[in-house]
């Protein structure tokens, strides 16, 4: 039998519980749960818990994003970003993780998924030094 | 001179723009052996370059459902787990440009021979991809012009021509990488651009052969790049591409040019090496079941174009090395599927002293004879014939010593043959001076000369008749044929060489 990922796990888990609630939702997880450990699985709850994330995103348009900056944002620039980054994903809803880094210098780096959208001075330093390189 | 050098900086940072994009990224999750494993990357393609912290640069070869399967072109001991990784949404390529002529470059097309960087043509930067899809059929011109290699059992019983492939095979220490050298040493003046694929060898041994193209004037026309065996299995693994797509790089100009891959076997075991690591299933001798596309692809673009697509041409010599002279093993056997003829060389004849050791019964050029000039073919058309019968009367004659007159004739003009065949490395002949030994060998003139003297025999006798058979030389380097009137001068100049030589 092909192996299962912890994608098809998520998935299965998705699929079982999708429109359950209350006892009947209590008792697919522990259902669930079993499975999990009888498949040896358990170990990689931590990615399953991650599909399933993803795949709850995915159902309810829901984008993460990870907002990097030198310094602290203020309330305002906060929203401009979220609705920014709403408009250009497409999304209903966005939630944001912000975090403070000073070696970044300024400028700041957001992350949705794989990717990034990096205007750190930081960066731009690094691509600098790497252009004079190529460029001599 | 200080304030010039600030000058020149602040039109360099002038001239930069930090764009910001938007860059997909993935984090490593394992690093081994030269392998990264990489999570996110969601729409990377297979072949595709990525960028580590470093400035490592990687491959991604296997695209799985959660992670990607990269592996690391050169040091890899600074990347660490949850390293951020970034796609370049570029195919692999290398730079090129005609400064690179001369220069021993690594899989990667860098410079490694210490002359600084590879100064660019223009302003930017031209570079081509290592994969590309060899030419199509519409394209491409059957073979018919010589390869000239110098070396009279090549050119004279298995010719080259031009967009050939053709492999040299044999067990090590039997002589392939100098076939290899004097190919390219006999270039010279002939309009050819050479690639040396230097494949797992090692540095002490590169450095000796591009001394000694150096020497020979031959590094004017020749590129080097090289995977030693200090470096990494990835690297090894895409030198070969590396060297073809240089070579097309000439070939889109409309030039002929000759690569080398030396050699192929190590090729075929850097890649086991790496899909072992990547958990590819194995195949046959533990190589993985795409073995033999890794080197038909590489192979098929090798090729002559017509006119209308350019013209040019690239000849590939790839070499392959045998274990204790096993040409059925896998490795060899597919190699010799795909080119179009084989030189065979066997230790048995290398310590005879029959040097290059070059098995001629074994040996076989499936096009070369297309491309073999008029007067080559008349003079070497009955050689390998007069070849396979003498070994069978010489290992007949073994059993007893009352021979026939005929068969002792035979078995002497074979002895003389196979003399005639040898020669010193590093030393190619013209091939005006071939024909003309041959012609003397198939007339009979040197039946008579004892086996002791026929190298000396040979020398003298090319510089006579250059001096005294001009007409013959003229015919045969314009019109690749002699006339009646030439060929009755070179008659009169071998017996009047002849006559002088016994005296």
């Amino acid at each position: 039998m092909a192996k299962i990922s912890p994608k098809n796990a998520a998935l299965a888990i998705y699929d079982a519980t999708l429109g359950k609630s209350g006892a009947e939702l209590a008792l697919t997880l522990k259902n669930g749960v079993k499975t999990l450990s009888d498949k040896r699985l358990l170990s990689q709850s931590e990615e399953i818990l991650g599909a399933l994330q993803g795949i709850i995103d995915k159902k309810t348009n829901t984008i993460r994003m990870k907002i990097t900056a030198a310094k602290a944002l203020g309330a305002e620039e906060k929203k401009k970003l979220e609705h920014q980054i709403k408009e250009k994903y497409k999304a209903e809803k966005v939630e944001s993780e912000f975090f403070e880094k000073s070696d970044l210098l300024g400028g700041i780096r957001i992350e949705v998924g794989d990717e990034v959208i990096d205007s750190t001075y930081k960066s731009k330093l690094n691509k600098l030094e790497n252009f004079l390189i190529q460029s001599n | 001179m200080s304030n010039n050098i600030v000058e020149n900086l602040r039109k360099e940072i002038e001239s930069f723009k930090a764009a910001t994009m938007t860059e997909k990224v993935g984090h490593v999750i394992e690093v081994f052996d030269g392998i990264a494993k990489v999570s996110g990357l969601s729409d990377i393609k297979s072949s595709e370059m990525v960028t580590f912290p470093g400035g490592a640069t990687g491959v991604a070869l296997n695209l799985e459902e959660d992670a990607v399967g990269i592996i690391i072109l050169g040091d890899f001991s600074n990347i660490k787990e949850g390293d951020e990784v970034k796609a370049t949404g570029r195919i692999l390529e290398v730079p090129v440009s005609e400064n690179i002529l001369g220069r021993v470059v690594n899989a990667l097309g860098a410079a490694i021979d210490g002359k600084g960087a590879i100064k660019t043509q223009g302003d930017k930067q031209q570079t081509y991809p290592i994969e590309r899809v060899a030419p199509g059929v519409i394209t491409r011109l059957s073979v018919s012009e010589p390869v000239s290699t110098g070396i009279k059992v090549i050119d004279a019983i298995i010719p080259v021509g031009r967009g050939q492939r053709e492999l040299i095979i044999g067990d090590r220490q039997t002589g392939k990488t100098a076939i290899a050298i004097d190919a390219i040493l006999n270039q010279k003046g002939q309009d050819m651009i050479c690639v040396y694929v230097s494949i797992g060898q090692k540095d002490s041994k590169l450095r000796k052969i591009e001394a000694r193209l150096e020497a020979g004037g031959a590094m004017n026309y020749t590129v080097i790049v090289s995977a030693g065996a200090s470096e990494a299995a990835a690297l090894s693994y895409i030198a070969p591409y590396t060297g073809v797509s240089i070579a097309e790089y000439f070939m889109d100009q409309g030039k002929d040019v000759l690569i080398i891959y030396d050699d192929l076997s190590k090729h075929a075991v850097a890649y086991r090496e790496i899909s072992l690591l990547l958990r590819r299933p194995p195949g046959r001798e533990a190589y993985p079941g795409d073995v033999f596309y890794l080197h038909s692809r590489l192979l098929e673009r090798a090729c002559r174009r017509n006119e209308q697509y350019g013209g040019g041409s690239i000849t590939a010599f790839p070499i392959i090395e045998t274990q204790a002279g096993d040409i059925s093993a896998y490795i060899p056997t597919n190699v010799i599927s795909i080119t179009d003829g084989q030189i065979f060389l066997e230790a048995d004849l290398f310590y005879k002293g029959i040097r290059p050791a070059v098995n001629v019964g074994s040996s076989v050029s499936r096009v070369g004879s297309a491309a073999q000039i008029k007067a080559m073919k008349k003079v070497a058309g009955t050689l390998k014939l007069d070849l396979a019968q003498f070994r069978e009367l010489e290992a007949f004659s073994q059993f007893g010593s009352d021979l026939d007159e005929s068969t002792k004739s035979s078995l002497e003009r074979g002895k003389r043959s196979v003399e005639v065949l040898k020669q010193l490395q590093y030393a190619p002949v013209k091939v005006e001076h071939q024909i003309v030994t041959m012609y003397a060998l198939t007339k009979g003139y040197i039946d008579d000369v004892p086996l002791e003297k026929i190298k000396e025999f040979e020398n003298g006798l090319s510089d006579f008749t250059e001096n005294n058979a001009k007409i013959f030389y003229k015919e045969v380097k314009e019109k690749k044929m002699w006339s009646d009137a030439g060929e009755a001068e070179l008659k009169k100049a071998i017996e009047d060489f002849k006559s002088g030589f016994v005296q």
